[in-house]
């Protein structure tokens, strides 16, 4: 799956936010079951123990019962010292449990039985047997099963021991202090035991099992192991002494509470070894102790287990979920690759480019709407715009040819009159649009006067452009007729007027120079004052007095103004184009730059100086789109001795 | 032909034989106690072939609860034995013809021990309380320093488990520093809470492990008893730089004999007992030791005359 395809964001997101609630929830339930299997687990391995302990004790405490029996009879003067013997057979014969019994008596206590007296009954391979046991390589009163109860006044469960008979069978002795009644007093008699088989009770303890490899083990009150799944340890080893090898002090503290009969669930850490849990308890009876361990691992295998489930499962269904989230968000994304398409080819120009079949009713179906009327609105739109803009191309092309008819009104070849050496003249005139409003003109009238004009029409484009050209018009067919620039300007201004429905007018400046003698009558509406520059480099506005644009006031009488134009003089007009040409920061070149501008360069010819206003003015707007046509005109008046 | 060469084959076999008898003799040595780390260095100089090098057989035997290593002494079942300094006194007071020839262990590892609980910090607060000590052997020793320090105690005679002791019968103990000291430890009594007296403090450090033959096998035997001495105690210097090797030979020999072991126990027994024979390879019985022990046991044999040290001690070396 591509990266940026949107099925993988999709689903990029919703892996990031399941996988985070997974853990979440993971951690939660981890927390709660380890907690409830580690309870459950103490529980288990106290009942565990407990049950064992009960189970020996049931064992145990019966049997107990059988020399204390014989101790009470024997100090209540039951039976004689020589009939001891046969109670020991019968007591042998008939509990199982009991291997052997005797009834060992204090050195000389019958003086007739001399030193030693301990008759003896015990099960053999093949029946009851019985003996008198005690001499000088067998001083039983210096035996543990004797000394020690004995010594103490209480009954003895001896440490375990393998049989003498070497059949590998662990045994333990039972020893119950004996009294007799001599002379009305109670004295020490001996000793009363039993021999049991462990076997039944380490059988017990072996049988129990926990987890995997968890077990139950029983030591004596030394600390030796009676019963250990590694049966190196049995006799050989004690909880001290593996404390010792192994290096573990808190065995040693373990094995100390067990002696002062304390019963503890708890963990503990062997060097080199898992952590381990144990319950240990005593047994009441022999004072030996009992103990279930574990290890904390096999524990919480099952939920280990139980983990590994949860995460191959979760990551099953991450995988099952990916998996349909990316068919359905394909298939739901499906069209939006090909409406993409679609909109391709729409780009490309093909309106009517088939769309994706949407069935559901969705957001998807709105896509489509919107594509289908967008396919329409285009197709309307471009046969709009094809219309319109033939149209265009059609106004234009005539606008070009206006353009071109417009600038052919205007005088464009210099020097105009090659035969009048009087005058010379040079103009130009730049549109701001295709067709301009600007307008200049020069003719004779007659042979002596030489009529120039120069005009700017309100507003640009067509309307304009046409108004000049009927102003343009008028001013030749008038000049026809009346010879003085007010004359002139008086009719033109009111056939201009006449039926100007759209109110335009016209700025126009007229002067009519005597190219014989200099003398130069003008007229003024309302256009810029031309300047006047004198062939000492004297520049000046030239007076002009007010006065209204043509086309405005039919009745309108524009006054007519005189200057005597000596050889070498010149005049500069030029429309609003120049004087408020704008650059970038919308400041207006204006008449003061002009003015300066012109009086630098008085000397040069007329065409020179058009150039150079053209460059400064281009300068100055730096490019900056210009909204007016600029139009200047220069004249120059040479004087009579031109002709020669 | 035929009678040659049964004659050649005769007297290959017979000086074959003849020549085996000649550089190895047979010895049957019994230490005087059951298999255990006291005599690691015996076990050692037998597995690592010490005896066999010295050109001596020899066969390690073991007393019983029935039958003692003086037994097999006097039986002729063994040619050597172990014994402690004062028992081979002892026993030739009772008319024994037996020679110490190689005394192994010069320091007593006798000692008293109580349980603090019972209040007893010194010798003086022995008086009138119940003194346990071994019926077999030694006991001697002990009983002189406390009748040298005219303390009345309750002797109490224990014929070989610390039980009594652990479970309070007795208020004081008579033990080996490198055997039952450490049994005490290891049945959970802590030795802080101990408190111990060495009869080595009491000027009772009277040495024990040494070398008892009768004075005829001694005559019989001399250069095989001197090479299985000799070996001996290269043994005793192997096992002292060889402790684990040493400790496993051991267990297994005490497995062999169906004797419960383990070995923090028997690595406890090994260090003490290896302690007690510095420096091993000096087989010295000192005079003033003999004289002590003489001294001791006189008492008890009135009416015997006195025995020489020279007719005692015939070291080997």
């Amino acid at each position: 799956m591509k990266r940026n395809t949107l099925s993988f964001r999709i689903i990029s997101n919703i892996l990031l936010i399941t996988s985070t609630l997974f853990v979440l929830i993971f951690s939660v339930y981890y927390f709660y079951a380890r907690n409830t299997i580690s309870e459950a687990s103490k529980v288990n391995a106290i009942q565990l123990a407990e049950n064992i302990e009960a189970r020996i004790e049931q064992e145990l405490q019966p049997l107990e019962k059988v020399p204390q029996m014989l101790s009470a009879t024997i100090e209540m003067g039951f039976f004689h010292e020589d009939s001891l013997i046969h109670v020991l057979q019968t007591i042998v014969r008939n509990n199982p449990s009991i291997y052997g019994a005797c009834m060992a008596f204090e050195p000389h206590f019958f003086e007739q039985k001399g030193l030693y007296f301990m008759p003896y009954a015990y099960r053999g391979a093949d029946g009851i047997f019985s003996a008198y046991l005690g001499s000088e390589t067998y001083e039983y009163y210096y035996m543990d099963w004797y000394q020690i109860p004995a010594m103490l006044r209480t009954p003895y469960w001896s440490e375990p021991y393998y049989d003498e008979g070497g059949g590998n069978i662990l045994m333990a002795t039972y020893a119950v202090p004996v009294y007799s009644n001599r002379d009305n007093k109670r004295v020490f008699a001996g000793i009363a035991t039993i021999d049991i088989s462990l076997d039944k009770l380490t059988d017990l303890v072996s049988s129990v099992s926990i987890f995997e490899t968890g077990y139950a083990f029983m030591i004596t009150r030394n600390g030796v192991a009676v019963t250990h799944p590694d049966k190196s340890m049995i006799m050989n080893k004690s909880i001290f002494s593996n404390a010792e090898e192994w290096g573990a002090p808190l065995l040693r503290q373990i094995g100390r509470e067990l002696q002062r009969g304390e019963s503890k669930f708890r963990s503990y850490n062997l060097p080199g070894k898992e952590k381990r849990w144990i319950y240990y308890t005593n047994l009441i009876s022999t004072r030996w102790s009992i103990a279930v361990v574990y290890p904390e691992r096999e524990m919480y295998a099952s939920l280990t287990k139980m983990n590994r489930l949860v995460i191959l499962l979760f990551i099953a269904g991450l995988l099952l979920l990916v998996l349909l989230i990316t068919k359905i968000v394909n298939r739901l994304a499906s069209p939006l690759v090909k409406f993409a398409e679609a909109a391709r080819l729409i780009a490309k120009g093909n309106f009517e480019t088939p769309l994706p079949e949407v069935k559901t009713k969705d957001e998807m179906l709105e896509l489509r709407q919107a594509f289908v009327q967008m396919q329409e609105q285009l197709t309307l739109y471009i046969e709009n715009l094809k219309k319109t803009t033939s149209e265009k191309e059609k106004i234009e092309s005539e606008l070009r040819i206006a353009s071109d008819i417009q600038l052919s009104m205007i005088p464009h070849s210099f020097p105009p009159f090659p035969d009048l050496p009087q005058v010379d003249l040079y103009a130009s005139l730049k549109s701001a649009k295709e067709v301009g409003g600007d307008l200049y003109d020069f003719f004779l009238i007659d042979s002596d006067k030489f009529c120039f004009a120069i005009g700017d029409v309100s507003g640009k484009g067509v309307p304009a452009s046409l108004f000049m050209a009927v102003t343009r018009t008028l001013l030749r067919s008038i000049a026809d007729r009346h010879k003085t620039p007010d004359a002139i300007m008086k009719v033109l201004n009111k056939s201009l007027a006449l039926n100007n429905d759209s109110c335009m007018f016209v700025t126009f400046f007229l002067g009519i120079l005597n190219l014989k003698n200099g003398e130069l009558f003008y007229s003024n509406a309302g256009h810029n004052p031309p300047l006047y520059i004198a062939r000492n480099g004297e520049t000046n506005f030239m007076e002009m007095g007010t006065s209204i644009p043509l086309g405005l006031n039919e009745e309108y009488d524009y006054s007519c103004m005189s200057a005597q134009m000596m050889p070498g003089d010149k005049i500069f007009a030029y429309t609003d184009g120049v004087s408020e040409a704008e650059n970038a920061t919308h400041e207006f070149y204006g008449e003061k730059r002009l003015q300066a501008c012109i009086a630098k360069n008085y000397e040069a010819n007329t065409r020179e100086i058009i150039d150079l206003m053209t460059h400064e003015i281009d300068q100055y707007v730096d490019g900056y789109m210009q909204s007016d046509d600029i139009t200047m005109l220069t004249l120059v008046y040479n004087g009579q001795k031109g002709k020669n | 032909m035929k009678t040659n060469t049964y004659l050649l084959i005769l007297l290959i076999i017979f000086s074959v034989c003849n020549s085996v008898h000649a550089q190895t003799q047979k010895l049957v040595f019994s230490p005087h106690w059951l298999p255990q780390a006291q005599f690691a260095g015996y076990y050692v100089a037998e597995e690592m072939g010490f005896y066999k090098e010295a050109g001596i057989e020899v066969e390690i035997i073991h007393p019983s609860a029935s039958v003692n290593a003086m037994h097999f002494l006097q039986s002729g079942q063994a040619d050597i034995i172990s014994l402690f300094l004062v028992t081979g006194l002892d026993n030739r007071f009772k008319g024994v013809d037996l020679v110490n020839i190689a005394q192994f262990s010069h320091n007593s590892a006798l000692m008293f021990v109580a349980k603090k609980t019972s209040n007893i910090n010194t010798l003086k607060d022995f008086k009138g309380k119940k003194v346990g000590i071994w019926r077999s052997g030694f006991e001697e020793i002990p009983k002189a320093l406390i009748h040298e320090h005219q303390l009345e105690v309750n002797w109490v005679p224990i014929l070989s488990t610390v039980n009594l002791f652990l479970l309070g019968g007795i208020d004081v103990m008579t033990v080996m520093w490198y055997n039952e000291y450490n049994q005490i430890y290891l049945s959970g009594l802590n030795e802080d809470e101990l408190s111990t007296f060495f009869l080595s403090d009491y000027g009772y450090n009277i040495p024990e492990d040494g070398m008892y033959v009768l004075q005829n096998t001694l005559n019989e035997k001399n250069d095989a008893l001197k090479a299985f001495v000799e070996a001996s105690i290269k043994g005793w210097q192997y096992a002292a730089k060889n402790r684990d090797f040493t400790l496993d030979v051991v267990i297994e020999r005490m497995r062999q004999a169906n004797i419960p072991s383990n070995k923090a126990h028997q690595k406890w027994m090994l260090e003490k007992v290896l302690e007690l024979q510095e420096p091993i390879g000096q087989t010295n019985l000192e005079k003033p030791d003999f004289d002590q022990v003489h001294a001791i046991l006189k008492g008890q044999y009135p009416q015997s005359p006195d025995i020489i040290f020279e007719d005692f001690f015939r070291p080997i070396r």
